[in-house]
């Protein structure tokens, strides 16, 4: 069977689409600003994200994440008066995560949805400079190598018996620690080096073989975030 | 063109150096340069892709010339533009997540219209029927999967000089098979090869001619002919590993006789990921105590992941091993089987090799430590770092804290890889010491001349599963 | 090697790996920070365990502008996942001041990098703004919590704690930082790959 590359990124957003609409919900759902007043795109927000994860095909994690919220609606309701100590911190709690669920979610998708080239080049086309856009593209790269590292070295010691808790606790954050840094040290040194023997380069002109432009759905992302900003100004100035 | 011109370097954070080369590697030429490990092969080939001197530290005297231009004083950038280099790591050498954009990524970074890299792409993947490899997270690939990507996305690039550095360091029958196939076609095209190696038969019918090094010196100089004639303990003598490659589903493993001798009895073992097939299933395999086997079997067979459910990481995989009269589950495996992994840096924790013997010992005992890294070796490294040592060393580091915990069964997964072949002697003269010890050692490998040394016993894994043990 | 202090790929590369080793570890921190009583002691943890791949980076660090994208960075990272805003401004401020420290001791002298680093840390403390300068629309979202548990909270959190809560955690960061020295000679000058 022949192959033939399909230019078209897969991913249902552009890059610059999906950041917008981080920013947007860190401002609305995490950072609570314009509170009621911003109550329906509040909500909005908080549940876009989850259609994302439908739309990827996760349904599993988008069925947890709406449990979740549901879940955490009711038992705040519950737990509307009068609450003891405990009773308050159990509510704030549950506060605390479904203030941060949606954001999460949303770095989670974007992480999984991006692809390198297309974020560099979607930012380059923003004049982001490479100074930012190079280690952020870096990070991707290696939450799953630091993860992939330290199950490893999680595997040995519990191997070896030397797990956590199991004698001084300081001892077990430091046998963690230094082989995880060695070890993503020297993956980091043998990463530049075949990067740069590859051309990569700060300030020079890239092109990018994904066809990044703005869609319908980026352009109706980008109204909710636009008028998310306009109505919480006219709360905020006007009345 | 490739010329060197009375060059040496050295690093000035590490040994190894080079010495007063000269050499001339004209167009469309394929060149092996090979070696024992330290000898400078890589140093040499890093001075060709303008690492040296321009990534390394060190001080560099005389000219390289690549492509008609001084290396010194040409960036990277643009070195690079004519070079591709194809590493030995290949967990590594990947700045994409995902394989498509990995085999664009240096045709990217020069600005090459996206038309044209579309164009290359699809030459390339189809002419290595690599289709199914394409759109996938470079997390989910095996190491041979790795390395074809690796070699394809310089494929992809327009270099017309390829250097290569070890190559094969981690890959298997099928992943080597893979690698003859992209040379063939490089040298086809032309291109200009350089390749430091010590695994050196698979590059037989490729290379025009071999160069000998030793102590950062080009020593000797070898048609292909001479080199693909040469015995194999003459190879051995030069530091080379000689094995022919040997498809390990071609081994021939005859049933022999364990009755009488005691034997672990493996039971019930089945390990799948997440919503997928087993990827083995093993009802029933008896292996005999004290003998150092070797499991041998086809790409993508799971032997690796096979050793992490023997020593009970795998959580979700049950399974019970019977030693004498006692019953292991995952918990009890996982303190009564010692396993020294492929990269040792993991499982290497403090500060000093002494301390990292004394803290496997049941109680710490450091005339017992100390004579443990006697027989090893390793006693003038006592109050070295661990991570200071060699790759070699670690290993033995390793395997001293697994004599110190006085366990009885341990495993090795691929305990030679990337290794040369004093090196990989010295492996098999340790794994016979535990022989002698009492030990059970069982290792996964897919290095034929180290089975012909050291083991035993050979089990044969391959799709169909597990099955029989034999002296090969 | 290159001479001219321009950032090349190299050290950007370097920024990225540590940010990321750093955001892992700050993340498993801040998972405990959902216990409100955590939440407190974060300026504490945060400082104290990201001092060891901090003073590793710093060890890399030879040119103007390394320390600054990180912070940034991180920053921004705090800030997407779920704290406030101010981590992303404190934190490109302080990453300036730090970078300003270090390279006062030529990006090599010990106690110029503790301070940097404590220094640089303080975006952890930026955290706690919403609180600080806007307690009541903080808490006026959080209405069912009950009254006593937000004068627990407020009693906890009066404003004269906000500076506190700052020498905390500088005193932290030349804690971890400390640490953090002490670790990468103890392992990886040692080791001979710092």
């Amino acid at each position: 069977m022949e192959y033939r590359l399909n230019r078209d990124v897969h991913s249902f957003l552009d890059p610059r689409t999906k950041l917008l609409l981080l920013f947007t919900s860190s401002v609305f759902v995490v950072g609570n600003a314009g509170e009621k007043w911003m109550f329906v795109f509040y909500w909005i927000l908080v549940y876009l994200p989850v259609l994302l994860l439908f739309i990827e095909k996760e349904w599993k994690a988008g069925l947890i994440s709406i449990a979740i919220y549901v879940g955490s609606y009711f038992a705040q309701t519950a737990l509307q008066n009068d609450l003891t100590a405990i009773e308050s911190v159990l509510a704030l709690m549950l506060y605390i995560i479904t203030k941060i669920l949606p954001t999460v979610i949303l770095a989670r998708y974007i992480v999984k949805t991006t692809k390198v080239s297309e974020f560099l080049a979607a930012m380059n086309r923003m004049h982001v400079t490479d100074k930012l856009t190079i280690p952020i593209s870096v990070i991707f790269r290696f939450f799953p190598t630091v993860a992939e590292e330290s199950r490893a070295i999680n595997n040995a010691m519990r191997m070896r018996g030397i797990e956590m808790g199991a004698k001084k606790s300081t001892e077990a954050v430091e046998y963690r620690m230094v082989p995880l840094i060695a070890s993503c040290s020297i993956i980091g040194e043998e990463l530049s080096a075949a990067a740069m023997t590859r051309g990569l380069d700060v300030g020079k002109r890239r092109s990018c073989i994904w066809k990044i432009r703005f869609g319908i759905f980026d352009w109706i992302i980008i109204t909710l975030c636009v008028t998310c900003f306009i109505w919480w100004g006219i709360g905020r100035f006007f009345i | 063109m490739i010329f060197f011109d009375n060059v040496s370097y050295q690093y000035t954070e590490r040994q190894e150096s080079l010495k007063e080369i000269n050499l001339t590697v004209n167009d469309g030429e394929v060149v092996l340069v090979c070696g024992p490990s330290g000898c400078g092969k890589s140093t040499l080939v890093r001075c060709v892709n303008g690492l040296i001197p321009h990534f390394y530290q060190g001080i560099l005297t005389g000219q390289v010339t690549v492509g008609g231009k001084d290396v010194s004083t040409t960036t990277l950038r643009k070195i690079s533009r004519h070079v591709g280099t194809v590493f030995q790591n290949p967990r590594s050498q990947f700045f994409n997540v995902d394989t498509t954009s990995e085999l664009a990524f240096g045709c990217e970074n020069f600005g090459i219209a996206p038309e044209e890299i579309e164009q290359r792409i699809n030459t390339v993947v189809n002419k290595h029927d690599m289709g199914h490899l394409m759109d996938r997270s470079i997390f989910k690939l095996s190491g041979g999967e790795k390395q074809k990507i690796a070699c394809a996305s310089i494929a992809v690039e327009p270099v017309d000089i390829i250097v290569l550095d070890e190559p094969s360091a981690n890959l298997d029958y099928k992943g080597i098979c893979e690698l003859q196939k992209m040379i063939a076609s490089w040298k086809e095209e032309g291109k200009t090869i350089l390749i430091a190696e010590h695994r050196i038969s698979y590059l037989f019918p490729y290379i025009t001619r071999a160069l000998l090094m030793n102590d950062g010196r080009i020593v000797k100089e070898y048609t292909s002919k001479e080199i693909s004639s040469m015995p194999e303990d003459k190879l051995h003598e030069l530091g080379l590993r000689a094995e022919k490659m040997t498809d390990p589903s071609d081994i021939k493993i005859s049933v022999c006789d364990h009755t009488g001798q005691e034997k672990l009895i493996l039971s019930d073992m089945k390990y799948s990921y997440k919503g997928e097939k087993p990827i083995f299933d093993i009802p029933r395999l008896e292996i005999p105590s004290g003998e150092i086997i070797g499991i041998v079997g086809a790409n993508g067979a799971g032997k690796s992941t096979f050793l992490r459910c023997l020593c009970g990481m795998e959580r979700t995989c049950k399974a019970t091993l019977t030693v004498g009269s006692e019953r292991w589950n995952n918990k009890m495996r996982r303190r009564n089987i010692y396993m020294v992994m492929q990269d040792v840096n993991h499982q290497l924790f403090t500060d000093s090799v002494l301390e990292e013997v004394m803290i496997s010992q049941d109680e710490e005992n450091k005339e017992e430590a100390l004579e443990i890294l006697e027989a090893l070796d390793l006693r003038e490294y006592a109050d070295k770092h661990p991570l200071a040592l060699s790759g070699g060393q670690k290993q033995r580091v390793a395997v001293a804290s697994a004599i110190a915990s006085g366990r009885s069964i341990i495993l090795f997964d691929e305990p030679t890889s990337g290794l040369d072949y004093e090196h990989m002697l010295q492996v098999s003269r340790l794994l016979k010491q535990l022989q002698e010890k009492g030990k059970t050692v069982i290792i996964v490998t897919h290095d034929i001349e180290l089975l012909r040394n050291a083991c035993t016993v050979t089990i044969k894994f391959d799709n169909e599963m597990y099955r029989t043990d034999a002296r090969m | 090697m290159e001479k001219n202090n321009r950032l090349n790929a190299k050290d950007l590369i370097n920024v990225g790996i540590y940010t990321a080793i750093c955001a892992v570890i700050c993340c498993a921190v801040a998972m405990t920070g959902v216990i409100p009583v955590m939440m407190l002691l974060l300026v504490v943890f945060v400082p104290i365990f990201t001092g060891i791949p901090y003073m590793m980076f710093l060890t890399k660090v030879k040119k103007f502008g390394m320390i600054l994208i990180l912070n940034t960075l991180m920053g921004a990272l705090m800030w997407v996942t779920g704290m406030s805003w101010y981590a992303l401004a404190v934190g490109t401020v302080s990453g300036l001041i730090a970078e300003l420290i270090y390279r006062a001791g030529n990006y090599s002298r010990k106690w110029n990098g503790i301070i940097a680093y404590a220094i640089s840390g303080i975006y952890c403390w930026a955290n706690y703004f919403g609180i600080f300068f806007n307690a009541e629309a903080y808490f006026s979202t959080r209405q069912n919590f009950g009254q006593e548990y937000i004068d627990a909270v407020t009693g906890l959190l009066p404003v004269w704690m906000c500076p506190v809560l700052l020498v905390v955690d500088i005193a932290c960061g030349i804690i971890g930082g400390w640490i953090g020295t002490k670790i990468l000679k103890k392992h990886f000058v040692k080791a001979g790959i710092a």
